[in-house]
């Protein structure tokens, strides 16, 4: 699929729009974005298609002259580039007499570039995805009596964005896909299982899901039985989705570095120590791996980057949009993104992961006396300030004497220090998963598709 | 160019028409300099087509942007047509005929975004008054939304209206250490004091956290819930009560179910259209239906269910339209008894957990008060945890009630059996 045609026309306006606006500000970007998302849900009763809440259309103008950033977000190019320009420059107007930081005026190095991802989400008509969706959940359907319904859901999405400055003018497309499937199963009492995959091509998500379908019924079977954890502190192994919940929440939000410019995260202080286990080593980046937050450039017009946060236990980075990269005077880290083109850019987290160690996941479960298997990301909550911790997780699995038995429970919560679970990690596993299917946000607010992960870790940790 | 509702008409099909119009003025503080001033001025218009064949009904669903032209919408619209014959869901007929445009009056438009931007800035630094407390951050958000629904029986009802919100992060140093708290503050009307009341709450309690110490020996008393975590909690309840849930099998709670075994007091709960002075008020839904307020648990027993035209007729319920609010009636528990006794009271959590299908409830503790019968003691890093079932059973609900987002009732919840470890 080319690029945007709508945001290819416009190219020349806004190259206009930010020279009207460079008379007024040192540094003037303007940010075009063109999304086109697609949700197809079949369950028992009901099917849907139609266009997601993701899919958008319009600009936001980001402005700098050493003094507050200024940012204006539009949708209409129905005047002139110097109407626009004298509207947003009303709009954005503030008092004189107001305090405001002092910055130097970001870097706009020349740079002239087209970065495409290729999808197959062409080669799919929405007719073939619905009646696989359908097919798919006729067979969930039919796997158990005790199946009350099954949904299934295929939502891909492409991004088209254009990024121009006085000196740099980039684009970008690419697309993503999530598929999930989820049962509702009563026996004695009601338990939804879901289990989900994602691709940046629809062959392997619809190839995906189907292998789901006996995992889906066992789960379901188990987790009508699960009983409340009693809570205390144990020996855990995390599956990949909630060494990813713990990396994501533990230490992702708490490097990111508008939070040092606001003296919100204890990290400023540990940068250079040690602040896990030295089996620990994360990373972060849009361009660290392939999947959900994997852009070419981020919503600052900054290269994605491929971040080392901690290594070997020691904290070694953080993370920065423009704005607090300029503040800090770091380099900025290709981390600048928005929930959509009408909200603020944030330094976020993109793909973040603990990396492999050399660990067997057979030798780590048989080296626990007693404790509990953790899977499956529910959510979990950032105190980037104070390091303290809440991820929950679907269901756990006891382990007595270094095996899994069939003791399910469910939900499992994990609390407690940071820096406390993770210097209590002392095996890592030698195979790291992503799972590109997450949302986050800031504080309660401001979601973007994030991705996290990594190998099968054994730690310590409180549970209820 | 013709607007979307006079192109749709010349394809002869049913339709509904979601238009959000918004313009936002954004301030956005560190250290009390301003960082960032935003404004946004955008339009967001959903169109869904409907088809009606084989006895069933099919529809699509689309943006249009304004950056569409005549001959790009009508192309949407001819590809929604087709699509429609895919889908071949049970028949319903859309909300009938019906007008009005109302402006929610709010003294938030009373100047400018830009002074009063500054004005409710102003208010929140004005509680930054203690020698080891600051605001790191401060988060201004004013919002006037001009919100639509058209479809093609003649509906055609907007809704004009305000609202603000303030994201602050309230922090306390002493000794080289800092904690922090974190606020997000609605309001649809301008009041100075309240503003500056709110705030300044947050700043005792942050102070309240850095004293906080965890607790050394096992706690063991009922714990006492704040409005915002009723909210979360009864809007988990109510949530699986609506319409589509059920009409999909996915509901945990049933019609006539008595969520209550115990001596605790009895809940009753109506779902609302609108509670006065919460941000989630709405005269109508998406499908453009008149709200009606609808009680949904009465004494404990689930009485409605509740929801949108189409389950509602599916269901062959009555039309409740999607309610965004919920009113609690108050219980018997008052101030005397609960100074009377030890208890536990979460102040800040990460976040309530209830799960109902797992039947839990339980979260980890920011900052909580645990009274031990003589004094008040300042605690965190603990967790709260339980069964769900149990404490609804034994839940006292507070005689004053107060407004938390979407939810009006009980102050304050007292549960009995949850663990505090």
């Amino acid at each position: 699929m080319p690029f945007s045609s709508f945001l290819n026309e416009k190219r020349d306006y806004l190259k206009e729009l930010v020279s009207c606006l460079k008379k007024h500000f040192s540094y003037v970007s303007v940010l075009g974005t063109d999304v086109k998302s697609k949700r197809i849900v079949v369950n028992r009763n009901t099917s849907s298609v139609g266009e997601d809440s993701l899919s958008e259309c319009g600009f936001v103008v980001k402005m700098h002259d050493g003094k507050a950033f200024s940012e204006y977000s539009f949708d209409t190019l129905d005047c002139s580039p110097q109407a626009l320009a004298d509207r947003i420059l009303e709009s954005v107007s503030v008092s004189s007499a107001l305090a405001t930081i002092e910055c130097p005026v970001p870097r706009d190095e020349k740079d002239k570039r087209d970065f495409i991802r290729e999808s197959d989400f062409e080669d799919y008509s929405d007719k073939a995805l619905l009646e696989y969706a359908t097919g798919l959940k006729d067979e969930l359907l039919a796997l158990d009596e005790h199946v009350l319904n099954a949904f299934v859901l295929i939502a891909p999405y492409t991004v088209d964005k254009l990024f121009i400055s006085e000196n740099r003018e980039l684009s970008q497309h690419f697309g993503w896909c999530n598929g999930y499937e989820l049962l509702v199963y009563r026996d004695e009492k009601i338990v939804q299982v879901r289990e989900g995959e994602n691709s940046h091509l629809l062959k392997d998500v619809l190839a995906g899901l189907p292998r789901h379908k006996d995992k889906l019924l066992d789960k379901a079977k188990h987790l009508v039985k699960a009983k409340p954890i009693t809570p205390g502190v144990y020996d855990i192994i995390t599956d990949p989705s909630i060494t990813g919940l713990i990396a994501h929440e533990a230490f992702g939000h708490g490097v990111e570095m508008d939070q040092f410019v606001k003296d919100r995260a204890l990290a400023k202080k540990f940068m250079n120590d040690y602040v896990a286990s030295p089996v620990c080593n994360m990373r972060d980046g849009a361009a660290a791996t392939l999947s959900a937050a994997s852009y070419f450039f981020d919503d600052d017009g900054v290269l994605a980057g491929d971040t080392q946060i901690i290594k070997e236990g020691v904290l070694v980075s953080g993370i920065s949009d423009l704005v607090s990269a300029s503040e800090l005077g770091t380099p900025p880290t290709g981390n600048g993104r928005r929930e959509s083109f009408k909200r603020k850019a944030y330094t976020r987290m993109t793909n973040t992961f603990f990396e492999a160690g050399k660990d067997k996941v057979e030798d780590m479960i048989a080296s626990v006396k007693h404790g509990y298997m953790l899977f499956e990301t529910n959510n979990g909550m950032e105190d980037p300030k104070n390091w303290q911790i809440q991820c929950t997780a679907e269901y756990g699995i006891e382990i007595v004497d270094g095996k899994l038995t069939e003791n399910y429970v469910a939900p499992v919560v994990i609390s407690g220090s940071v820096p406390e679970l993770l210097k209590s990690i002392t095996m890592v596993s030698d195979r790291v998963t992503i799972e590109g299917s997450g949302g986050c946000g800031k504080g309660y607010k401001e979601w973007v598709r994030v991705s996290d992960g990594g190998p099968v870790l054994k730690a310590r940790g409180k549970l209820a | 160019m013709r607007s979307v509702e006079e192109l749709l008409k010349t394809q002869g099909v049913e339709f509904l028409v979601n238009t959000t119009e918004r313009e936002s003025y954004e301030m956005f503080f560190v250290h009390k300099k301003l960082e960032t001033v935003r404004a946004t001025c955008t339009t967001e218009r959903t169109v869904t087509i409907y088809r009606e064949h084989d006895n069933k009904k099919g529809n699509y669903t689309f943006k249009v942007f304004a950056s569409d032209t005549e001959e790009s919408i009508l192309q949407k619209i001819k590809l929604a047509k087709e699509q429609c014959l895919l889908i071949d869901n049970e028949n319903f007929a859309l909300p009938a005929a019906e007008t009005f445009d109302r402006e929610i009056p709010s003294s938030l438009t009373s100047l400018p975004p830009r002074e009063m931007g500054e004005k409710i800035a102003n208010a929140c630094f004005a509680a930054d008054c203690y020698e080891n407390g600051s605001i790191n951050a401060l988060e201004v958000f004013l919002y006037r939304d001009h919100i639509t629904v058209k479809n093609s029986n003649g509906l055609h009802k907007t809704e004009h209206k305000c609202r603000a919100m303030v994201e602050a992060i309230p922090t306390w140093n002493e000794n080289g250490d800092s904690v922090e708290l974190y606020e997000a503050y609605h309001f649809t009307e301008w009041d100075e004091a309240a503003i500056i009341a709110e705030i300044d709450g947050k700043m005792k309690e942050v102070r309240d956290r850095y004293h906080a110490k965890k607790p050394q020996t096992e706690i063991t008393a009922p714990v006492l819930l704040r409005a915002a975590e009723l909210n979360e909690l009864f809007d988990a309840i109510s949530d699986d009560l609506n319409y589509a849930a059920v009409y999909n099998r996915s509901n945990c709670y049933q019609k006539g179910q008595n969520l209550q075994s115990g001596d605790g007091d009895q809940i009753t709960l109506t779902r609302k259209g609108e509670i006065k002075g919460s941000r989630f008020s709405a005269l109508f839904d998406q499908d453009g239906v008149t709200l009606k307020d609808t009680p949904v648990i009465e004494k404990g027993v689930v009485t409605s269910y509740h929801g949108a035209n189409r389950f509602a007729q599916y269901l062959k319920e009555e039309v409740t339209g999607l309610l965004p609010c919920i009113e609690v009636e108050a219980g018997t528990l008052t101030e005397e008894e609960i100074e009377g006794a030890p208890y536990f009271e979460c102040v800040s959590l990460s976040g309530l957990q209830g799960d109902l299908y797992s039947d839990y409830i339980g979260g980890e503790i920011r900052l909580a008060y645990y009274f031990d019968g003589e004094k008040k003691i300042p605690v965190t890093g603990v967790s709260i945890s339980g069964k769900l079932s149990e404490a609804l059973a034994s839940i006292r609900l507070s005689q004053k009630r107060k407004l938390s987002g979407s939810y009006f009732g009980p102050e304050k919840a007292m549960l009995k059996g949850l663990k505090i470890f």
